[in-house]
Order: structure tokens, then C-alpha cells, then sequence
């Protein structure tokens, strides 16, 4: 811009790129707008009327709903239920896939298979893993008849019908599915780890528990993080398909969560603001969430 | 639990083969065996759904793990002719495909003018759909309904179609900008001086080298269309003339008299496409699966 004639037609290039930007950004982000951002906003409205069934006409409601919402055992249950399945599956999915990924990078014995066997699981759908699941837990299903020709018939159960075991069915779902394709991708991290760092490790007499935690681990942490989040978002969120397949949130609400509930109240129910309240609060739930989450595995050196 | 080495690193490295290292010795033994036995607990039910699909509920129920009696495709029949799955593959096809390609209509030019930008506006937009990654595709459910609703598309595969893309998009465009990044604008300036116009300079050099990013979205985002379940069931409703096979499965499921032998056989049926992709595709698709989850 040190000729006087270069500034104005440096102004011009920029406008045109501008233009150019709107015209080629502009239809993709108008449907993501539309289709994605529109909706977000629009739980927030909703939560704020009161609308009985989707073909109904909606009136204003204010914080009624939210007073509601709080009140209620079944949204108590929810929360509860949530927090079971969140403190249960994050723990032992992260721990054991990390571990695995670790086990997969040190090339094992058929570790070729073994990557493919893990691999499957992301493969499947959540509703072909539904029909699967529900045959395998039914009272005549596998799991029993494989208790039944151990000689363990005591065990045996309903499994999706017991208020006992209804809600742990789902988070035995969600490890067996989540476990392996966690490790592929903890693994794939994990392979761009220097290989001189682990001989430094050897050679100072580390073993492999403290090659993954004491030198893996913190070198990987942002991405521990990364996938805790993930498995974080899809337990909360997207397990209500899983519970509409295997429980129906049942018996009772004894597998009812937050997500569920969600789903549950607008098309069962046909309570759609009491449903996009508990919405909000899923929402807000789930941000705090993914705040602590980055929080915690901050990398810190 | 230590592998005391014997020798300096170095001739070590040279002795042992590069892949071998760290992974002998008995310190292992139990990670061995912990992932065999998870190995295991993944292949158990896939084998139980591969016999079962073969036999009567009796035979499933009295000895579960028992190879088939006899390999008659009675229930791959049944379930074909009772969940409608001929239509319902059809839909799922469609809604698929077009979903897909209208998902690349939208993202390869959002991603060319993202990388070639140089301002503001292109740094905001590029947030604004990396925005995308936090919220969870699950949370709007309802109101997508009502927009449905609105249109007077509620419950049929237009609708499906459109709206698809969108939960894509995100990703889509963020992974196409960055392999659009790593275009010279050189080559694009001399092209324009050439009295190329924005389109053709799209068409004949950021789209060429954008190539293995849309291969790996346009796998990514077929597998998660044709996997999706709430959306389609809710969205595109119980219609055997509109569902998709992930909608057409569960109805299998009778609440007093489930014949498991036709589920298992439905369900085979359907997770046989995605199979014979994995078969055929197997790097691009780990690959696709692993760049998904990376990017968020």
C-alpha cells in the first residue's frame, strides 16, 4: 500500500472478496441456520408456553413450566438416572479405552484383528444395536440361557423389565458399544507419540503402567479431554434412541433420562413446553458439563 | 513388571524388529488377556444374531450358541415380505444418497469461499459453524418437528433430505476449508488473470485438491444417514411407504410374540450394506471415522 493508487483498489479487492464469501458461504450457512440454529433457539422459546400436542395452539406460560419441571419426581428421577449413567460410563469407558489404545500402539500379536473386532461396533446402528440388545437381554434371551447352562439359574432375570438392571442394560449398551471405538481412536492418537521418549522411559526402568499414565497420559491429556466430551455429549443426548429400543425408560422410570424425558413428554405425553423445559436444562447441563470436562483435562505444562 | 534392557537402546532398535518393541514379555499377560476377553463380549452377540437368524424361537431359546440345524432362508423371507424392507432399503438408498450429495452442494463452495477469504466475515463464519461441533444434533428434536410441521413436510422424505445435510454441515465444511487452505493463491491469482471465472477456478483447482476430503466426508456422512434413527422415525414417521430401514427393523418387534429367528434375520439383512461398504472401503472408512471424531 505505498503507492497512493494501490490503497483504493486494495479497498475494492477486499469488498469483492467479501461478496464473494457471502455468495459462496451464503447457502450452506442459511440451511445451517435454518435447520440447526433456528431449532436451538426456538427450545428456548418454547419452554416458555404453555402447548399440549404438537397440533395444538400454544399460549404464553412464562416460568411455569420450569416450576413444574422442578418440582416433579419423574424429572428428579431423570436427573438421577443421568447422573448414574454419566458417573458410570465416563470412568470406565475413558480408563479402559485408553488402556486399550495404548495395548493396540505396542503392535500385539494379531493386533490387526483385534483392531477390526473393536472397529465394528461404530459400524452398527443404534437401531440394529437396539433389536440385538433387546433379544439378548429378553427373558429367554441369551444372557439367561447362557446362565441357565452355567448352573446359575438364580441369576437370572428380566433384565429390561426389572427395575433393578433396566437402566444398567442400557449402560452395559453403551461401554460395549463405546469401549472399543474409543480405543481406535485413542490409539491413533497415541501412535504420533515419539518412540524415543518410551526407550528414554525403558531405559530409566518404567514398565508399561507407568509409560501410559506417567508419560502417555500427560502428553495426550487435551485429547483425553476431546473424547471424554464426546462420549459425554452422546450419553446425555443421544442415548434416548437406545432407551426407546430397549426400555422405553421403563419399568416405571426406572431408565428414564433427561434425554428421554425429553423425548417422552412432547410425543407421549404431549406436554411439548414441559418437554423443551426439561430441554433447557438438558442444555444448560450439558454445557456446564463440557466447561468441567475442559476444565479438568487442561493441558497444564 | 519391567523389561530390564540388556542392551543400549540402540543396537537394540537394530535387533528387534521395529513393530515387536515393548509388546513381549510376560508383563502383558493380562492386558493380552483383558482385550481378548472384551474381543470376545463385542463378537458374542454378532454371533448369537448370525445363528439365531437361521432358527425358530424354540431352537434359540433352548441352546442359544448351538450352530443352526439347517441353513433355510425362511426368516431372511419373513422379515423381507413382513417389515415392507424392500421399500424400505429403497427409501433408505434415497434419502442417503441425495442427502449426501446435497450435503457436498452445500459444503464445497461454503469451503472455497472460507479459504480463499482473507477477512473478518470468513473468520466468523468459520466459527459460526464450528459452533456446530458443542451442540448435540439430538437437542433440537422437537422443534425441527414444528419447522416440519410448518412446511407441510412433517413425515415425508423431502423433508428428510433437507434436513440431513445440516447436522453435516459443520464438519463438512471445516474438514473441505482446510484441505482448500493448502491452494497457493498465486495459482488462483494467475487463473483469474486469465479471465477464469470464480466458478471454473473452484471447479478446476480447489476441487481437485480437495478430492480426499470429500471422499473421506461423503463416507462419513452416508454411513451416519444411513444409520440414523430417531431423527428418521420422528421425522420421517411409521409409513412402510416413507421409513427407512432403521425404522422398518424395530417393528419386527411384537410386544406379545416376537419371532427372534426373523429379527435376527431383518436385522442381518440390514447390517449387511454397511458390511460389504466396510469390506470395500475398510482404510477410507477407518480413516473417515477417525478424522470425524478428531476434528470435534
Amino acid at each position: 500500500m505505498s503507492e497512493p493508487s494501490a490503497a483504493p483498489r486494495a479497498v475494492d479487492r477486499a469488498r469483492a472478496d467479501r461478496s464473494a464469501v457471502a455468495v459462496f458461504t451464503g447457502p450452506a450457512t442459511i440451511w445451517y441456520f435454518v435447520f440447526t440454529i433456528g431449532p436451538m433457539i426456538a427450545i428456548f422459546v418454547i419452554s416458555l408456553l404453555s402447548w399440549s400436542g404438537l397440533l395444538a395452539t400454544p399460549r404464553w406460560a412464562g416460568l411455569d413450566n420450569f416450576t413444574r419441571v422442578l418440582g416433579d419426581r419423574v424429572f428428579h428421577a431423570a436427573v438421577r438416572n443421568t447422573a448414574v449413567q454419566v458417573a458410570v460410563v465416563l470412568p470406565l469407558m475413558l480408563p479402559a479405552s485408553f488402556m486399550l489404545g495404548y495395548y493396540l500402539t505396542l503392535k500385539p500379536r494379531f493386533h490387526r484383528v483385534l483392531r477390526v473386532v473393536l472397529f465394528t461396533p461404530a459400524l452398527i446402528s443404534l437401531s440394529a444395536m437396539g433389536t440385538v440388545f433387546y433379544a439378548i437381554f429378553q427373558p429367554q434371551g441369551m444372557v439367561n440361557s447362557a446362565l441357565t447352562s452355567l448352573g446359575l439359574d438364580g441369576l437370572t432375570k428380566p433384565w429390561l423389565a426389572s427395575p433393578d438392571t433396566a437402566l444398567a442394560a442400557v449402560i452395559f449398551v453403551s461401554l460395549w458399544s463405546g469401549i472399543g471405538f474409543t480405543a481406535v481412536l485413542f490409539s491413533a492418537r497415541l501412535a504420533a507419540v515419539s518412540p524415543e521418549i518410551y526407550e528414554a522411559a525403558e531405559l530409566d526402568g518404567c514398565g508399561h503402567w507407568a509409560r501410559m499414565w506417567r508419560i502417555a497420559y500427560p502428553l495426550t491429556k487435551d485429547y483425553f479431554g476431546v473424547l471424554t466430551m464426546l462420549q459425554f455429549l452422546w450419553n446425555v443426548f443421544a442415548s434416548a434412541g437406545l432407551i426407546l429400543l430397549l426400555t422405553k425408560g421403563g419399568p416405571g422410570n426406572s431408565s428414564t433420562t433427561l434425554s428421554f424425558l425429553v423425548y417422552e413428554k412432547a410425543f407421549v405425553q404431549s406436554q411439548v413446553g414441559y418437554s423443551q423445559a426439561v430441554g433447557v436444562l438438558l442444555f444448560l447441563i450439558g454445557v456446564a458439563g463440557l466447561l468441567i470436562i475442559r476444565r479438568v483435562f487442561r493441558q497444564n505444562f | 513388571m519391567t523389561i530390564a534392557p540388556t542392551r543400549p537402546a540402540k543396537a537394540r532398535r537394530r535387533a528387534l524388529p521395529k513393530r515387536d518393541r515393548g509388546a513381549r514379555g510376560l508383563s502383558l499377560l493380562p492386558a493380552h488377556i483383558l482385550a481378548w476377553v472384551y474381543a470376545a463380549l463385542l463378537a458374542v452377540p454378532l454371533y448369537y444374531l448370525a445363528v439365531s437368524a437361521f432358527k425358530e424361537n424354540l431352537e434359540i431359546f433352548s441352546s442359544p450358541f448351538a450352530l443352526p440345524g439347517s441353513y433355510t432362508p425362511e426368516n431372511f423371507l419373513t422379515a423381507w415380505e413382513r417389515a415392507d424392507l424392500g421399500t424400505a432399503l429403497l427409501n433408505s438408498v434415497l434419502v442417503t444418497g441425495v442427502s449426501a450429495l446435497l450435503t457436498l452442494a452445500l459444503a464445497i463452495p461454503a469451503a472455497y469461499g472460507l479459504a480463499r477469504a482473507r477477512g473478518g466475515l470468513g473468520t466468523l463464519v468459520e466459527r459460526f459453524f464450528a459452533l456446530g461441533f458443542l451442540i448435540p444434533g439430538f437437542a433440537a428434536l422437537i422443534p425441527t418437528v414444528l419447522l416440519a410441521i410448518a412446511l407441510g413436510m412433517f413425515q415425508t422424505r423431502a423433508f428428510l433430505i433437507l434436513f440431513m445435510p445440516a447436522t453435516a454441515l459443520p464438519l463438512s465444511v471445516i474438514l473441505l476449508t482446510q484441505f482448500m487452505r493448502t491452494v497457493p493463491r498465486e495459482l488462483e491469482e494467475s487463473a483469474s488473470l486469465d479471465g477464469a471465472s470464480r466458478w471454473s477456478v473452484m471447479r478446476y483447482i480447489y476441487l481437485p485438491i480437495a478430492r480426499p476430503g470429500i471422499a473421506t466426508i461423503t463416507i462419513l456422512n452416508m454411513l451416519n444417514f444411513w444409520n440414523e434413527y430417531l431423527f428418521t422415525l420422528i421425522l420421517g414417521g411409521p409409513d412402510p411407504s416413507v421409513r427407512t430401514v432403521q425404522v422398518a427393523l424395530p417393528t419386527l418387534i411384537s410386544q406379545t410374540n416376537t419371532q427372534y429367528g426373523v429379527l435376527a434375520a431383518g436385522t442381518l439383512l440390514m447390517l449387511v450394506p454397511v458390511y460389504v461398504a466396510y469390506v470395500v472401503l475398510s482404510r477410507q472408512m477407518e480413516n473417515a471415522l477417525l478424522q470425524g471424531a478428531l476434528k470435534s
